[in-house]
């Protein structure tokens, strides 16, 4: 049997030997964990918290920001088994095969290899999130019973279909600490310490190798495990923070010898509001606007630039929800009723919803985590996260919105009037999917990524990263079930290479 | 209380007046547009008081509107054909122009804007 461990109870000075360390019990080193349970590889998962919610545990995520505004940073993670799937919406849909590609138009694009390569662990993934049935786009085959999907014009957006991780209780998705306990607990060779904080990779003399992990508890506890590999799967800012709080032999912290941990922050923004959809007759079938259940899936259909647009029109990716009935002004009730007359269409059942999005940023190297002055409860900086958004992130999912109203006129159902312009605008209703991603940036070339392609960091032999923080570009797609796919191909590489 | 003939005749006409008041009243009040030199496109729109209010809201985003010039544009544009079809057609070429936010069909913001410059 394997074993949960209070890791306030390891005396202090011990050395625990491992094959391999998981920092973090997040959904990623619990899947990794999972995958790796018939291997007869020793694993030790280090997770911060316990089993529930602790403040003096998620305190250690505090930090500070600048630039643009964003969320306060212990606000956008928990941190006790289960991560952040403690609090996730269960929102689900695979990347597209655009999102892999290098596009001319989108600096620092292009992962090493294609959505084929992630599309091998997608099933298995999808399954860890209890998604039930797999249907995705195949969604709107069965639900004609609903209603009709939007009969748009022929253009750049279209409707696909999310799906929803396994709804619990009515409206909690799979909580991965809960729902994967029991099952961590059968795994013969694993070993899983909670109120486990990893407070530093300790190199080798040479700079090249992983030799401990240090490890503290908020109790005072110190002990180290000494593994032959490690994976760091503790979200985007603790992944950046760790690696260059652990200076002692690289300087600039452990896989930053060309300066790129903690570069490239990413998350979604979702600006509320961004757009008003009208519909002239007034009909919106529901699964545009809540979750149905439909042959053993939880979807919900949302809007979204074709890749052909997306390529076309040099775009990124982004995902348009329609979310509540409002009430137009004056004004928009005449525009409504002047525009119907003049195609010919009657408005006057008409109806108009606000609409929720998704975006993807352009990656930017100075969008970072750094270390701040200020250390935390066990002595390690906290993180300084510095925040940049684009002018132009905002323009070009404005013009998939407008694209979106072009296709209603052209198919005479309906009208959409865009509610956002000025970058102040945008700045004033903005909010965030609290989908970090990018600090640890998957390259081939070290001087461009810190990891390569099988998540190794470039220039450490035993060293891995796991989760959003390696993707180099974003997609608008809910980062889970992607990430996880990621985290399941690192196990069947671990799996070969520390036999 | 008897009525005389003259006071049921003074009665009706005066209830005449009231009804006609009421029935016709928007129309007698109704904002009387002076005749333009493009009072054929203006002719297409529902109503020319809603449709300038958009017009100024379309003015906003086109530079150098010449009310003449984009009429004689507009009809060649337009045709004999059926104003929904040329909106199709703009929509389905993407031309498109913005009101106040409102994405509207190009040749339906110019005839908003035509009717704004009416106004002026």
């Amino acid at each position: 049997m394997g074993a949960f461990i209070d890791a306030r109870n390891v005396p202090s000075g011990t050395v625990i030997q491992a094959d391999l360390a998981i920092a973090g019990g997040g959904p990623v080193g619990i899947s990794m964990a999972l995958a790796l349970a018939n291997s007869p590889l020793k694993v030790v998962l280090l997770e911060s918290g316990g089993m529930t919610f602790d403040a003096k545990t998620q305190a250690l995520y505090e930090g500070s920001k600048i630039g643009a505004p964003y969320l306060t940073l212990e606000a956008t993670r928990l941190r006790f088994l289960g991560g952040s799937s403690n609090h996730w919406g269960g929102w689900c849909r695979p990347m597209d095969q655009i999102d892999f590609e290098e596009r001319t138009w989108m600096p620092y694009s292009g992962w090493p290899f294609g959505k084929k390569e992630v599309d091998r662990y997608f099933v298995k993934a999808h399954s860890l999130c209890e998604g039930g049935t797999l249907l995705y786009d195949k969604a709107g085959q069965f639900t004609t019973a609903l209603g009709n999907e939007l009969a748009l014009g022929d253009g750049g957006v279209t409707t696909r279909w999310f799906q929803f991780s396994k709804t619990r209780d009515s409206n909690l998705p799979t909580h991965f600490g809960d729902r994967y306990a029991e099952d961590l607990k059968r795994i013969g060779k694993l070993s899983v310490y909670l109120h486990a904080n990893a407070t530093r990779i300790g190199l080798d003399a040479s700079g090249a190798k992983v030799e401990e992990i240090d490890v503290a508890t908020l109790s005072g506890r110190k002990f180290k495990v000494k593994p032959k590999a490690a994976v760091l799967a503790m979200g985007a800012i603790e992944v950046a923070r760790l690696m260059l709080a652990s200076n002692d032999v690289a300087t600039a912290g452990a896989g930053n010898a060309h300066d790129l941990v903690g570069r490239f922050f990413a998350d979604h923004p979702t600006p509320r509001d961004a757009a008003f959809l009208v519909l002239f007759d007034g009909k919106l079938a529901p699964f545009y606007q809540g979750n149905q259940t439909v042959r053993g899936a939880i979807v919900r259909a949302g809007l979204f630039p074709s890749e052909a647009f997306r390529r076309s029109h040099a775009v990124m990716a982004s995902s348009i929800t329609i979310e509540n009935k409002v009430d137009l002004d004056d004004f928009g009730k005449a525009t409504v009723a002047e525009t119907a007359n003049a195609l010919g269409v009657d408005a006057s059942n008409h109806a108009a919803f606000s609409l929720g999005a998704g975006m993807e940023v352009t990656p930017d190297p100075d969008r970072r985590i750094t270390l701040d002055s200020e250390t935390d409860a066990l002595g390690m900086p906290r993180a300084k996260l510095h925040m940049r958004i684009a002018d132009s992130d905002f323009s070009q999912f404005r013009q998939t919105l407008k694209e979106l109203g072009r296709q209603l006129l052209e198919a005479r159902i309906g009208m959409l009037k865009l509610n956002l312009r000025s970058r102040q605008e945008w700045l004033d209703v903005i909010d965030w999917g609290n989908h970090h991603m990018g600090t640890t940036r998957m390259h081939a070339d070290p001087r461009k990524g810190v990891v390569d392609a099988n998540l190794k960091v470039h220039g450490l032999a035993n060293l891995y990263v796991a989760g959003s923080s390696v993707y180099p570009t974003y997609g608008a797609a809910n980062p889970t079930v992607n990430l996880l796919s990621l985290a399941l191909r690192l196990a069947d590489h671990l799996k070969g290479t520390l036999r | 209380m008897k009525l005389s003939r003259r006071d049921t005749i003074i009665a009706a006409g005066g209830a005449a007046v009231v009804v006609a008041a009421g029935v016709g009243g928007r129309f007698l009040l109704r904002k009387r547009h002076g005749p333009t030199p493009y009072d054929d496109l203006l002719a297409l729109l529902t109503d020319r008081d809603a449709a300038a209010q958009i017009g100024e809201a379309v003015l906003a985003e086109v530079e150098d509107f010449d009310p003449k010039t984009m009429a004689d544009d507009l009809r060649t544009r337009i045709g004999k054909r059926p104003l929904p079809a040329v909106l199709a057609e703009d929509a389905d070429r993407g031309r498109v122009v913005e009101a106040g936010g409102w994405v509207l069909p190009e040749t339906l913001g110019l005839l908003f804007a035509l009717a704004a410059k009416a106004e002026t």
